[in-house]
């Protein structure tokens, strides 16, 4: 893998230079949307930088902005106020580097697993044959083999976001982008699926940024947290996660993932307590 | 998905033995039809020939079919109707797409073609005379202006089920307009496409056929016409069980068509 | 806020009935400029001007009602035969399974055409009209019928059940009423089917009702009563849809 070679270069450099260049810089992002007269600021003045082959997450209640961070860095969303860079170069629009996993269901359902996965490689040109195979090695990787020719509609939902990961992955992007992949999701599998995910991502040195509100997934994966505020969206603390790698799912049951659990709870408290009395007056 | 579910669930639902039992009925129901059929045929209670015997009405088929007229008949009909369903689909397809892409436009004109689209078109015909004669012109417009409504909406309703997420795949992957088009927004329509063409076919086939009842000199429609006025019921029957079947028939190739998953074909060759 | 929703349907309606009007205007302004034939397409405001003559002079009135007569008698026929084929096919599954799919193509067969046959057998009469609109009808009826009874939640049946409620109780009481939107959308649609073939086939026969208006003004080549007729039964036709539609919204919100 190429980009997991380039990764181990930059690891044996580390040693030197305690900070590594990063991979993705956030500067000074803000976005308003206007609604009919009012104008809302969904994120404000939001910076941060991701580390090469590190898992990155952003966390906050509902309404702190978090999808349209995800939007602006994914490129689907223009007109915002400050700049993204991926290895130093401002991006605008969609880009290579950057491959999305959505919340919601993604897979196309007209193409069989195969298919779904070879479609970025697809929209690249590369042959038929040589497509497959690629396709093949990430549907392995992701737990799916024998069910290259099944239809989505066969599989179950863990399955399909399985497969919409994979997806993904065969797009070889520098930085994997996932906005609550596992959100629809029971919790067991949520869990296990982590952990797949967590496997694959230190295989490939992966580079990752997750988008998430759910408390432990996000102490379970990263190794860094950013806190967000509820509304405008700011940053309101970056947080070390010192969990030993490589971490199972068992790993929720540990004093340390607690502590750091609570820890989080203890900032997003106030912000979640916010949104909810904001969503309990909007009712009325 | 949902059709595939549905697919999965139709071929493993039944048991071999209420497949059998489901085969009885159907062949006590076509036996008990037949059977009242041919009674109420001897039975004297009606004109000689309102209510033909079995055995006429097959000979009138095999008469019927084994006669060239019918086919010229036929070729003339069916080529009326694929050019009405040409224009048709074209006007149909285009006027939903452009809704579906602006939302400004499907609010203006949406309510127009909802609400024209289940009025009786045939009222149309005596001005399409005037407009294009009396020969294939007529019919065609009058096929076409027929398949045009479920089209149309049909075509526009696609736009609207479209998983916007799939787009935003599509842009996350930076696909080009071209890719967008052909390889997610076509095949995610495909199915009320389809169903749009199948609707728009009936309803085509219904508007040519009464067209040519009503003023022609060629085609299926013209041939039922003329056997009335000549009173010659078993033709009559005979043509009709043809125009229904090949109707019914059409409707359920365009159905096993929109259900069939174009992947599978395409993983098989692979 | 609330005077951007309401110009958000303003300007759409309006756009549209200004299109109309722009298109009508156009035909009148090519008709005069003699760039469209006069003797294939009438004035617009020939059309408009002929419209009140039609009501006066050709009984509109009375074609109404004998439409609308036809349309209410294959109604009920509708309801009586198609509620209960579907509530027999629901509860016996396996002569839904063997003759379901007959209804579904039946509901695609262009029965119409047969229009000759039922002549023959009813005589030129309104009879004829009302048993072809009935036979082509009745298939959406049965099959929503169908539909709804099976689609009635199971945890309300099993609800039923725990109140120990008997089978025909927990019809009665239970599927019926879960099932009625869904009869209502067949009967809407058995309503459109029907009133599509009377108007139909009134034209194409020369007999009765605002079908046959329209083959008069034709026939007598009058132009502009013609396209004024067709309006006149287009906006009946749009109206009763529209009619059917808010019976079955105040229906189903209840």
């Amino acid at each position: 893998m190429k980009v997991a070679a380039s990764m181990n270069r930059i690891d044996v450099n580390e040693v030197s230079k305690p900070e590594p260049d990063p991979v993705l810089v956030v500067e000074r992002v803000s976005m308003k949307f206007n609604l009919g007269e009012q104008s809302v600021t969904a994120v404000d003045d939001v910076s941060f930088s991701v580390r090469p082959g590190e898992v990155f997450t952003v966390i906050g209640p509902s309404g702190c902005g978090k999808s349209t961070l995800f939007n602006i860095i994914g490129g689907l969303l223009g007109h915002y106020e400050g700049e993204v860079r991926i290895d130093g170069s401002k991006i605008a629009g969609s880009h290579e580097s950057i491959g999305m996993v959505f919340q919601e269901e993604s897979t196309f359902p007209w193409r069989n697993v195969i298919d779904n996965v070879a479609f970025p490689l697809e929209l690249k040109g590369m042959g038929k044959s040589e497509r497959l195979d690629r396709a093949r090695h990430f549907i392995d990787m992701v737990g799916l083999s024998g069910f290259e020719r099944h239809m989505p509609a066969q599989l179950s939902g863990g399955m399909r976001q399985r497969v919409a990961i994979a997806r993904t992955l065969a797009y070889e992007p520098r930085i994997l982008l996932m906005d609550e992949p596992f959100a629809a999701l029971d919790e067991q599998t949520k869990l296990l699926l982590g952990e797949k995910v967590m496997e694959i991502q230190q295989r490939l040195k992966q580079t990752t940024l997750l988008i998430t509100h759910n408390l432990s997934e996000a102490v379970q994966l990263s190794d860094r947290i950013l806190i967000m505020t509820y509304r405008p969206g700011r940053v309101k603390r970056i947080l070390d996660i010192k969990l030993d790698r490589p971490r199972t799912a068992d790993v929720v049951g540990s004093e340390a993932f607690g502590r750091y659990v609570a820890e989080i709870w203890a900032d997003l408290r106030e912000e979640a307590t916010r949104g909810m009395s904001d969503a309990e007056s909007a009712r009325r | 998905m949902a059709y595939a579910k549905i697919g999965v669930e139709a071929r493993s639902g039944l048991l071999a033995t209420d497949r059998a039992k489901v085969m009885a009925i159907r062949i006590a129901i076509i036996v008990v039809m037949l059977a009242l059929w041919e009674g109420a045929s001897h039975s004297g209670l009606f004109f000689k020939d309102v209510i033909p015997s079995i055995a006429t009405l097959a000979a009138a088929l095999v008469r019927l079919l084994s006669g060239s007229p019918f086919y010229a008949n036929l070729l003339v009909t069916a080529g009326e109707i694929a050019a009405a369903m040409a224009i048709g689909s074209v006007f149909g397809i285009a006027v939903g797409l452009l809704l579906g892409a602006n939302p400004f436009l499907a609010r203006t004109y949406e309510p127009y073609i909802y609400y024209f689209g289940p009025t009786p078109k045939i009222i149309f015909f005596s001005v399409l005379i005037m407009l294009y004669g009396v020969g294939p012109g007529s019919k065609i417009a009058m096929g076409a202006i027929s398949c045009f409504f479920p089209i149309a909406l049909s075509t526009l309703a696609g736009m609207r089920e479209i998983n916007p997420v799939l787009i935003r795949v599509g842009k996350s992957f930076s696909a080009r307009p071209r890719h967008m088009v052909f390889k997610i927004l076509m095949p995610a329509m495909r199915v009320p496409m389809i169903t749009g063409i199948r609707l728009g076919l009936g309803v085509a086939i219904i508007g040519t056929l009464l067209a040519e009842t009503k003023l022609s000199n060629k085609g299926l429609g013209y041939m039922v016409i003329q056997s009335y006025n000549r009173f010659d019921m078993p033709t009559m029957y005979a043509l009709i069980i043809v125009v229904v079947s090949i109707a019914v028939l059409l409707n359920v190739l365009i159905e096993r068509w929109s259900r069939s998953n174009s992947s599978d074909n395409l993983g098989s060759l692979a | 806020m609330a005077s951007l929703l309401r110009s958000d349907r303003f300007l759409p309606a309006a756009t549209g009935i200004a299109s109309l009007a722009a298109a009508v205007a156009i035909v009148e302004l090519l008709l005069r400029a003699e760039i469209l034939n006069p003797h294939i397409m009438p004035y617009p405001s020939d059309v408009f001007a002929a419209i009140p003559r039609i009501i006066r002079e050709e009984a509109v009135f009375q074609r109404f009602l004998v439409t609308a007569g036809e349309t209410l008698a294959s109604l009920v026929l509708i309801v009586a035969i198609g509620v209960p084929l579907g509530v027999l096919l629901q509860r016996n599954p396996l002569v839904r399974k063997a003759t379901e799919s007959w209804f579904s193509a039946l509901a695609a067969a262009p029965i119409v055409l047969a229009y000759p046959l039922f002549l023959v057998l009813f005589g030129r009469n309104a009879s004829a009209i009302v048993a072809l609109a009935v036979i082509g009808s009745i298939p959406p009826v049965v099959l929503k019928t169908v539909d709804g009874l099976a689609a009635t939640r199971k945890v309300l049946i099993n609800v039923g059940r725990a109140y120990s409620m008997t089978r025909r109780q927990i019809f009665w009481r239970i599927m019926v009423p879960s099932a009625i939107p869904s009869i209502f959308v067949g009967i809407r649609l058995g309503l459109i089917f029907a009133l599509v073939k009377i108007v139909g086939v009134e034209f194409l026969i020369n007999f009765g009702g605002l079908g046959q208006l329209i083959n008069e003004l034709a026939e007598r080549y009058d132009l502009a009563g013609t396209y004024a007729a067709i309006i006149f039964v287009i906006a009946v036709s749009m109206l009763a849809f529209t009619l059917t539609e808010w019976i079955e919204k105040w229906l189903t919100q209840r």
